[in-house]
């Protein structure tokens, strides 16, 4: 923005001896310099080079000049020169001495105390270059202005001779060599990167001039020029981060007489980095022209997001918060006579801050229609931020408002135990209000608790129902436990139970409430799983009654196997007929139909997969069961001609990428089929193949069962599992459990809740990660990833049961 | 691992905000659950199979002999 005040300022007015004011005295420097320049410290030593580059920043903001070299020597003087006007040399009336002493030698007699010269100046204590030279062992002034050379050498602030004109030149510029007092100074080292990080500051708030540093202790230098100006200042500030939007937002204006910019660009962060300038004065505690900056952001993301509808998920506005995390911005004002607060003036006070507010509004709503989806961007990042302040808020809530009310805070639906030690303690989360009847009636109340939880269930479209856990559910949970919830409150030492007991149908909504409550206990609780906590209930799904003997079985495979056993104790199979016919009966009877029965299981799921049974049987027949057997095309060859014979149309191709071979195979009725290494691959696939060696030579139709005499010859190997089934089957009766409620209270103690009889699943966060990932796959609202997801693990139905 | 709200990969030893990669998106995840947004869907039909879709585990036929 030099360029630009070069139109308006001084031009005008003459800088000349007319327009310095004297103002002070210098030896009350020496006496207190730590009331000038803050410290006599390192930050007073470097506030030395800050006022003389302000002086050539000041020319630099006039419009006279782009150019400052700053060079550090080897005994720590330091030079610092300019391509600006050069400081005046007339002389000056009321002093009787030339101006360039004043400015050198009396306190506070800067041009910029003249508004006429520096419509606008930086200047960091506004006590000028004089301060400079008063705690200098001695400065050398070079001035190039007007056709000539002036010079002029001051120890500690006194001139040791009158400003003289040394020669021509064509240059034009001030050249300021001072050595810091060693008796003022603690130290008199200066700091190469405490000079490179204003003076970068500096050159990012001016853009386009030209900073260049040189250290000549080390040799290392330094050039600083942003034609970006304070945008780059903001890339510079995100070097290193995931910004979310590739180009800062960047406006700037001048408006009564106040010059504003400001850039800014969010990060990924949470962190808010936000430089606020005045005059190029870092205004470290902000101000006026910060606040203005804050609230128009604010108000702009809160407008925006509105237009947009973008609020749904949360209930009030944005707060400032909100709006700052990741935000990585500069605000720069330049104004006459700015009006700064406290010992450090790290504060701007002018009142401009609606001024600034509404010249940011303006530009950012301008933005924000402009490139709608960075301004989607910033107001989704702003969201997320207060719904995590206000998570947090009810987190504290949930588990503060119960230690006010200590245990008479408990929910309402919680059926407590009497036991209060907690490692004796149990608690049951119980799906379903009849189930939780049950529950309640069948527990040792002693030491059982309940809580039925009941699946809430959204009529989300035509006969769609979605289920989820409610508000209140998770509430009564959280608060049964006694743990809180959250980061500050979590506290795993007070869980109330050391066993918290999920029992819930063997049913899709009973797994689904499961998924539910373990992905819950795996994203907000992971230590109850880690330290063993969570158990999952293992209700029976059948009861078998023979006479007066009872007997309860967990699962399909048990139940088919006790099915199957009871069948074989009086029935016996023939496979096969003439001389080759094979004969099985009794424990050998019964393994073969459970792995014949998954046999045919696989078999006809890889023949919906292909089609067609008969590649399934190729495959056995040629033994290929490895990705590596592949590699030999004689193989699938093999298996080519044996499909070719059945009426298949076969190429063999070669899959480059893994460099075996594959088989598209096409029957008359039947689209292309592809034989690769992931068909032979797949667990079904495997499976069969295991099993196949062990029934493959009983699988000859017909089959003939006989039982006391009586004989029924099957020709279908499907019907004879089944058969074999149903006359065990009308051995005893069968009853099953649908849900935990068609059992009474006695069955439920005894099959599920009584510790001694009763087994349980320990939760390991291995399970949890799988819930999780069920979890994440049903509650989609993708359909179609669903769809895939349930038609795949339709092969193993287990899969969805977690 | 990834986290469950921003699939950034996470760490799980030593991270206090696991399976999240940070406080955010554990506060993000409890905020979702507690304005009840974490919904199971039944598992979506393909058509024919109505019934099945209803029960995962295989039926065996006749409850009661």
């Amino acid at each position: 923005m030099s360029k630009q005040k070069a139109a308006e300022p001084s031009g005008a007015q003459a800088y000349d001896a007319t327009s310095i004011k004297v103002l002070g005295d210098l030896e009350a420097v020496r006496k207190r310099p730590a009331m000038y320049i803050g410290s006599t410290g390192a930050m007073g030593l470097h506030h030395l080079v800050w006022e003389v580059v302000d002086n050539s920043v000041d020319e630099a903001l006039a419009g006279f000049c782009d150019r400052v070299d700053v060079i550090v020597h080897s005994d720590n003087s330091v030079t610092v020169t300019d391509n600006g006007r050069g400081i005046p040399v007339d002389m000056h009336k009321e002093e009787g001495r030339s101006a360039a002493e004043v400015v050198m030698t009396v306190l506070h007699s800067g041009g910029k105390f003249d508004t006429k010269s520096y419509k606008v100046s930086g200047g960091l204590h506004g006590v000028g270059v004089s301060v400079v030279n008063a705690l200098s062992e001695s400065l050398d002034l070079e001035i190039w202005r007007e056709g000539y050379t002036w010079e002029q050498s001051y120890e500690r602030g006194k001139p040791l001779a009158t400003l003289k004109r040394a020669g021509k030149t064509e240059r034009r510029g001030t050249k300021v060599t001072f050595l810091p007092d060693a008796k003022i100074f603690d130290s008199i080292e200066f700091n190469f990167d405490t000079l490179a990080q204003r003076l970068r500051e500096l050159s990012f708030l001016n853009r386009g001039l030209t900073i260049r540093l040189k250290d000549e202790r080390t040799n290392k230098q330094s050039e600083f020029h942003y034609n970006g100006g304070i945008t780059e200042f903001v890339k510079h500030l995100n070097k290193n981060k995931d910004v979310l939007h590739a180009t800062p937002l960047y406006a700037e204006t001048e408006r009564d007489d106040i010059h504003m910019e400001f850039a800014l660009q969010y990060n990924d962060g949470y962190a808010e980095n936000v430089f606020s300038f005045a005059n190029n004065i870092n205004t470290v505690d902000g101000g006026t022209h910060l606040s203005g900056f804050r609230s128009a952001l604010t108000r702009a993301i809160n407008q925006f997001g509105q237009n947009q509808g973008l609020f749904k998920d949360v209930k009030e506005n944005l707060q400032g918060e909100d709006v700052r995390e990741g935000l990585v911005a500069v605000v720069s004002v330049k104004l006459p006579q700015p009006q700064f607060e406290g010992q450090t003036k790290g504060k701007l006070n002018s009142d401009i801050q609606s001024t600034v507010a509404s010249f940011v509004y303006e530009k950012l709503m301008e933005h924000f229609e402009k490139t709608l989806a960075v301004g989607r961007k910033i107001c989704a990042k702003a969201i997320d931020a207060a719904r995590a302040r206000e998570a947090a808020r009810k987190a504290r809530e949930l588990t503060r408002r119960k230690g006010a009310l200590d245990s008479g805070g408990l929910p309402g639906k919680l059926a407590d135990c009497q036991e209060k030690d907690p490692e004796r303690c149990e608690l049951f989360l119980v799906e379903g209000d009849s189930a939780g009847g049950s529950a309640k009636q069948g527990r040792d109340r002693r030491y059982q608790a309940i809580l039925p939880l009941r699946g809430k269930i959204l009529n989300v479209e035509k006969a769609r129902f979605d289920k989820m856990l409610a508000h209140e559910e998770i509430r009564a949970l959280i608060t049964a436990l006694g743990t809180g919830i959250g980061k500050e409150d979590f506290d795993v030492s007070k869980l109330r139970y050391s066993k918290v007991i999920i029992m819930t149908d063997a049913d899709v909504d009973g797994s689904h409430i499961r998924t539910l409550l373990l992905t819950f206990f795996y994203r907000q609780m992971p230590e109850l799983v880690e330290r063993g906590h969570v158990y999952i209930a293992q209700p029976p799904l059948y009861l078998i009654k023979k006479g007066k003997k009872t007997q309860y079985i967990h699962d399909e495979k048990e139940f088919r196997r006790e099915v199957l056993r009871r069948a074989t104790e009086d029935h016996a199979v023939e496979f096969g007929e003439g001389s080759k016919k094979l004969r099985l009966e009794g424990g050998e009877l019964t393994n073969f139909l459970m792995a014949f029965g998954e046999y045919i299981e696989l078999y006809s799921k890889l023949e919906k997969r292909l089609g067609d049974g008969r590649p399934i049987d190729a495959l056995l027949r040629a033994e290929l069961s490895k990705k590596v057997e592949l590699e030999n095309q004689a193989k699938m060859e093999k298996v080519a001609k044996d499909l070719r014979a059945e009426g298949f149309k076969t190429t063999i191709k070669l899959d480059e990428e893994h460099n075996i071979y594959f088989l598209v195979i096409q029957s008359e009725t039947q689209p292309e089929r592809i034989i690769d290494w992931d068909l032979l691959t797949s667990p079904e696939y495997r499976r069969l193949f295991d099993l196949h060696k062990r029934v493959h030579v009983y699988d000859r139709p017909p089959f003939t069962i006989s039982s006391n005499g009586n004989k029924v010859r099957i020709e279908d190997r499907k019907e004879l599992v089944e058969h074999v089934m149903s006359v065990g089957k009308k051995s005893f009766t069968v009853q099953r459990f649908k849900g935990l409620g068609e059992m009474n209270p006695t069955q439920l103690w005894e099959t599920t809740m009584d510790a001694d009889q009763r087994t349980m699943l320990q939760v390991r966060i291995e399970d949890q990660v799988e819930a999780d990932s069920i979890f994440t796959v049903l509650m989609g609202d993708v359909v179609e990833p669903r769809r895939q997801f349930i038609e795949e693990n339709a092969l193993d139905v287990k899969n969805l049961d977690i | 691992m990834r986290c469950p709200i921003c699939r950034k990969s996470v760490t799980w030893e030593g991270n206090p905000f696991r399976p999240f990669c940070s406080e955010r998106c554990k506060l993000i995840d409890l905020d979702n659950w507690l304005a009840e947004r974490y919904r199971i869907s039944p598992p979506v039909e393909t058509g024919e199979k109505n019934a099945s879709a209803e029960n995962p585990v295989p039926d065996t036929e006749g409850d009661r002999d």
